[in-house]
This record gives C-alpha cells, sequence and structure tokens, in this order.
C-alpha cells in the first residue's frame, strides 16, 4: 500500500542542512493500524508529512497504491491528497466560521461533489461519528472530543485509504482520547489504513504495529508487544 | 468559482472584522468618489466651454479692428483703424478663397418697439452666410435674403426674447416693429443658445449703413475657413491679418489694433487644456484610488496572514493553488467592487444634487458619462484583482506543512 525506499529528507539552515530523515525504508500494508513513535526531533512528525505529501523528500522513492509519488506537481499532490488520504491534526484545524456539517463536507467541495450531495454525504459521516445532533454547530460551541469527532468524519468523507492522525489526542483528556482511539480503531476495522504519530505509549499500544524514530532512523518496527531490531538503515515489514 | 461557499467565506472575512472592513471599503468608497466627482466637474467646465462655443460655428475666422498702441510710418498710436466695406471686399476676393463671410455692424442698446411695448435691445447688420457662421436655428419665417441687402430692405429677424417681451401673444412675422424709430418689417425668428444670442435683431447690412450710420464702416468681419484644417485656417488667417496691417499701416506687432480669432484653433486649444484637466483628473483620482486599492491589499494580507494556518488545513484536504488564489482574490474585488459602487452612487447622487444649482456661462451639465463610469468599473476591477493577487500570491506558495506549523 505503503512504501518509502531510502527516503531522505533535510531542512536547510544557516551554514549548512539538518538531516531529519535518514534513508527510511518501509511498507504498510493496507488496512493496518501503525503508531509512529519517537522523541522530539526523531523526525517522526516529517515523516507523517511525507506520507501525507504535506511535504517533499530530498532523496529516494515513495510509492501510494501504485503510483510513484516522487516529483508531483503542486496540483497532482493536491490530487492524490484529496482521493487517497484523509488528515487528522492534534489541534482539529477546523475552520471557525464553518459548521461541523460544512467542514466535513468541505474536501468533497474541492472533488467538486454537487452541494445537494456533499450535504447529504457529510450528514451521514456526521451520524456515524454520534455528531449529527451537532451539524449546524460552529467548532467553538463543541469540546474537544466533539471537535475532534468531526475533524475524524471530514478525513474519512472522501473515503480515504489511508488516515494519518498527527498526535490526534495530544489535546484531549484520557477518557476523551480513548473515546478518539476508539473511533479511529472502528475506522481501521472497516478497511482503512490509520497512522498515527503519538507520543503516548498507551496510544501505540492499541495499534497494531509500533515504529519508533531516533534521529530520522527506524530503531524499532513490530506489532505491539514485539520489538524487534532494526536493520543497519531501517526496518521494514 | 462563484459558489455559495466562497460568499459565506466572503461573507465572514467582511463581517469577521468590521470596523478594519468599514475603513478599508471607506478608503475605496471615497478614492471613486473623489474621482467621479472630479470626472463630473471637468465634464461640466467642457460642457459649458463648449456651449459657449456652439453660438458660433467652428470653422470661423472673426477680423476685428481696434486702436492702435504702437507707432508705424510715421504714424502715432491711439489711431483707430476703422474697416470699410471694401475691405471686406478685397479680402474676400482677392486674398483669400472663403467659402463664406458676412460683415457684421452692431448697435447695442437700441430701442425696439412693438405697438405700445418697447424694450432695448442690440441691433445687428450682416449679410445672407451669417445664419450659418453664428449658427442661427431659423424657428419661423425666413433669414435674410441677398436681395434684402441689394435693396436695402427694411427688414429683421428677431431672437425668441423678443417674442416673449414684445409681441407676448401675437403673430410675429410680418408685424412692423421700429428700431430707434424707423420702421422695419420683421421676416423670421430665432433661437440659440447663449447670454445675449436671443435677444438679438438682425438687419441687412446695407440697411444698417444706409439708415443708422451713413457709411461703409464695419465692426467685424466673420469669415467661413470650409474644410480647411488647422494648418490651413492659420494661413487664412496670417493672410487676412497680414493685408489688414498693410492697408491699414498696423505694426506687426500691435495686437490691439487688428485682431484676427480663429475658432478652430481656440477650440484646439481648449481641447488641449481640457485633455490635461481630464489628464490630472485622472491622475488624482488614480492616485486616490491607489490609496485605496493599497488599503484592500494591507487588509487582503493581513487576511492572508490570520488565515495561513486555515489554507494550510485546505491544501490538506484537497485544495489546489487555484482554488486558493480565485478565494482571495474574489474577496479582494468583492470588497473593491462593493465599497467602490457605493462610492459611485454616491458620486453620481452628488452630481445630480449639485448639478441644477451649478449652471453657469462656463460650467454646465456636471454629467458622469457612461464612458467614465464604466472606466471607474474597469478600474476598480483591476484594482481589486491586484490588491488580492500579491497575498494570494503569497498564500499560495506557502506550502501545506509551512501554513500548518504557522503560528
Amino acid at each position: 500500500m505503503l512504501a518509502l525506499r531510502g527516503i531522505e529528507k533535510s531542512y536547510p539552515l544557516a551554514g549548512g542542512t539538518l538531516p531529519v530523515l535518514k534513508g527510511i525504508d518501509l511498507n504498510i500494508d493496507q488496512g493496518e493500524m501503525v503508531a509512529i513513535m519517537g522523541s522530539s526531533g526523531s523526525g517522526k512528525s516529517t515523516l507523517l508529512n511525507v506520507l501525507g505529501l504535506l511535504d517533499g523528500f530530498d532523496e529516494g522513492s515513495y510509492t501510494l497504491g501504485d503510483v510513484d509519488m516522487s516529483g508531483l506537481s503542486e496540483k497532482q499532490g493536491a490530487r492524490y491528497r484529496s482521493r487517497f488520504l484523509g488528515f487528522v491534526f492534534q489541534s482539529f484545524n477546523l475552520i471557525a466560521f464553518k459548521t461541523a456539517l460544512e467542514n466535513v463536507a468541505l474536501p468533497l467541495f474541492y472533488q467538486k461533489v454537487a452541494r445537494r450531495e456533499r450535504q447529504q454525504r457529510a450528514m451521514e459521516m456526521l451520524g456515524k461519528m454520534g455528531m449529527d445532533d451537532r451539524a449546524d454547530y460552529l467548532p467553538s460551541e463543541l469540546s474537544g472530543g466533539q471537535k475532534q469527532r468531526v475533524a475524524i468524519a471530514r478525513a474519512l468523507i472522501t473515503s480515504p485509504r489511508v488516515i494519518l492522525a498527527d498526535e490526534p489526542t495530544g489535546a484531549l483528556d484520557s477518557t476523551t482520547s480513548h473515546e478518539v482511539m476508539q473511533v479511529l480503531r472502528e475506522v481501521n476495522a472497516s478497511g482503512i489504513t490509520v497512522i498515527i504519530v503519538t507520543h503516548e505509549a498507551d496510544i501505540a499500544a492499541q495499534c497494531d504495529r509500533t515504529i519508533r524514530l531516533h534521529d530520522g532512523v527506524i530503531i524499532e518496527d513490530g506489532r505491539s508487544g514485539e520489538v524487534v531490531e532494526p536493520t543497519a538503515r531501517g526496518a521494514s515489514t | 468559482m462563484f459558489n455559495r461557499e466562497t460568499w459565506i467565506e466572503i461573507a465572514h472575512t467582511v463581517t469577521a472584522n468590521p470596523l478594519r472592513t468599514a475603513l478599508t471599503g471607506l478608503s475605496v468608497g471615497l478614492g471613486i468618489f473623489i474621482l467621479v466627482v472630479m470626472q463630473g466637474l471637468g465634464f461640466g467646465l467642457q460642457n459649458g466651454v463648449q456651449q459657449d462655443f456652439g453660438d458660433e460655428a467652428r470653422n470661423t475666422v472673426w477680423v476685428r479692428t481696434g486702436t492702435t498702441t504702437l507707432p508705424f510710418r510715421g504714424r502715432q498710436p491711439n489711431r483707430r483703424v476703422q474697416m470699410r466695406n471694401e475691405d471686406e471686399q478685397r479680402i474676400t476676393e482677392q486674398v483669400i478663397d472663403a467659402p463664406a463671410w458676412s460683415g457684421r455692424r452692431m448697435m447695442w442698446g437700441s430701442t425696439v418697439g412693438y405697438q405700445s411695448e418697447q424694450g432695448n435691445y442690440p441691433i445687428v447688420g450682416v449679410e445672407p452666410d451669417f445664419d450659418d457662421l453664428e449658427l442661427l436655428p431659423l424657428m419661423g419665417g425666413r433669414w435674410l435674403h441677398t436681395d434684402d441687402l441689394a435693396k436695402e430692405s427694411k427688414v429683421c429677424v428677431v431672437g425668441e426674447n423678443l417674442l416673449d417681451e414684445l409681441f407676448k401673444q401675437d403673430e410675429a412675422i410680418g408685424a412692423f416693429v421700429t428700431l430707434n424709430g424707423i420702421t422695419f418689417r420683421v421676416v423670421g425668428h430665432f433661437s440659440k443658445n447663449g447670454r445675449w444670442g436671443n435677444s438679438m435683431v438682425y438687419i441687412p447690412l446695407t440697411t444698417m449703413q444706409r439708415v443708422f450710420n451713413g457709411s461703409d464702416e464695419v465692426d467685424q468681419m466673420v469669415l467661413s475657413t470650409g474644410e480647411l484644417d488647422l494648418a490651413g485656417s492659420t494661413a487664412m488667417v496670417e493672410a487676412v491679418d497680414g493685408d489688414l496691417r498693410l492697408r491699414h499701416s498696423v505694426h506687426p506687432d500691435d495686437q490691439r489694433a487688428v485682431r484676427v480669432r480663429d475658432n478652430q484653433e481656440e477650440f484646439a486649444m481648449f481641447e488641449r487644456i481640457f485633455t490635461g484637466i481630464r489628464l490630472f483628473i485622472w491622475i488624482i483620482g488614480g492616485f486616490t484610488l491607489l490609496a485605496g486599492a493599497i488599503g484592500v491589499a494591507n487588509i487582503m494580507a493581513i487576511v492572508v496572514k490570520e488565515r495561513t494556518v486555515e489554507i494550510g488545513v485546505r491544501k490538506a484536504l484537497g485544495a489546489t493553488s487555484g482554488s486558493i488564489l480565485s478565494l482571495i482574490v474574489i474577496e479582494a474585488i468583492s470588497l473593491t467592487l462593493i465599497s467602490g459602487a457605493l462610492g459611485l452612487i454616491a458620486g453620481v447622487a452628488t452630481l445630480n444634487v449639485v448639478a441644477p444649482y451649478a449652471q453657469h456661462d462656463y460650467f454646465a451639465n456636471p454629467e458622469v458619462n457612461l464612458r467614465v463610469t464604466l472606466t471607474a468599473l474597469v478600474v476598480l476591477v483591476v484594482a481589486g484583482a491586484i490588491s488580492g493577487l500579491v497575498p494570494a500570491l503569497r498564500a499560495v506558495r506557502i506550502r501545506p506543512i509551512e501554513a500548518l506549523r504557522y503560528e
């Protein structure tokens, strides 16, 4: 489903560059639920951004489905994001002046889906998240957990093959975090690949597989409960 | 591009910070208001001058003589230079080839009487071509004929003021009036614009010379330049001027003794002046509008900055650069157009209110024409697009991840 080969990524600094990802090799299959862990500065968010086509990479190759993602134009990147990927952010990133329904329907707007169909599908998705009674609420009128449910509904509305979640429970209390993880597990159970960046071990424990990064290198990659020693340049399934 | 979501977002931007929006809109509205009002005033001035010119055909040369101011060939200054019939005959037959001409002799404040009514009006002696040179629209009867001059007939053509003030309900054509005590028959009447035009009483020049002066003196000559261009009419002016100075021994630099005015040249000069005025108005209006556009660009830059994370989210959700670009540009155009349209309406309304109270000899109908309105609208759209384009381009260049990380 997702295949990274020798991905290198560095950021320019005054007087040089800062390598962030150092030759990442990684395969993630359809339907997996993967946690990416690591300390601050380990490169986990950068890896998620590369996977989500939100950021480019310097070296290596990235295949999503059967499509090579190297050297995509800005427009092509937008199209693949819209078609294959859904995003869930730590700070929800709902658009403040749009209602829950309008936020969920927004990705369909960029797919040029007709307004009536957009609203119908968004309402159905909110219903699946148990949020249909909050469809007309603005984000400011929702709790943290409700916002994240709306954000997940928005990520799912285009029927993506992969959900990328960056610290989805980072701004939530433990009860709400549990509820959100329950939702993500249900999403994963429907066959959608879920990749979560987290620094919380109990969140990672709820995933099928945990990848641990350190200093831009995969140092652990294993199913929950098992730890696999990394290869020289990383690890793969 | 123009769908409900777009307008909802524009409405949100406009209403999110009403004071900021109002002040920005005011700067644009004020810019277009000033542009429209200044254009209207410029047109008013131009209309007034053109109306004044409308009294006379543009392709005419007016020749006047006066008192010398410089000594020349042994003659002292303060000598009266008087044109006579022979000057007119010589100039029109030997000096130039004018398609039409007329001598003119005037008596201001003459007494005109009809039955028990009487009043003071200028009496003007002219020749048959004069109605074409002065543009006198005949409303009834006939103009002066060659026969009238040959026979020195006591006939006259009167302006419409005399119809109102002397004849009142009576039929003027065929009626007899007294001009300084001498009876004339009215053969026609006319109506024209201008301050004095409708109070004139025209009689044959020969009759005036015979009856009132007993001389062959002519105050003015009016010559048609026909189809001549500006260079041709200038040559005609020089020929007439040179002939009169030679015949009457007038110094070449004496500006008061012989004056030859070319309407075509004067009109061209006014055209140049008004072109300059129009340019000046556009520059002033343009700069005022530019200030408004900079205000819009400023607010759009702030809006883009405030919404950087949102732009990142939209890109993550599949928005293309084009959709982000169009959203911001449409916002800027909408803001500019709405506030500009309000300024336009206010400007037109102001001119309409002011117009009836602002009629003057050199100022008339300060209207805003369709061309100016459309130009102002085009300028607005362009200004709005440009003011939105710069921050929009900056917004679309931001990579999604940079936008999402923006604090």
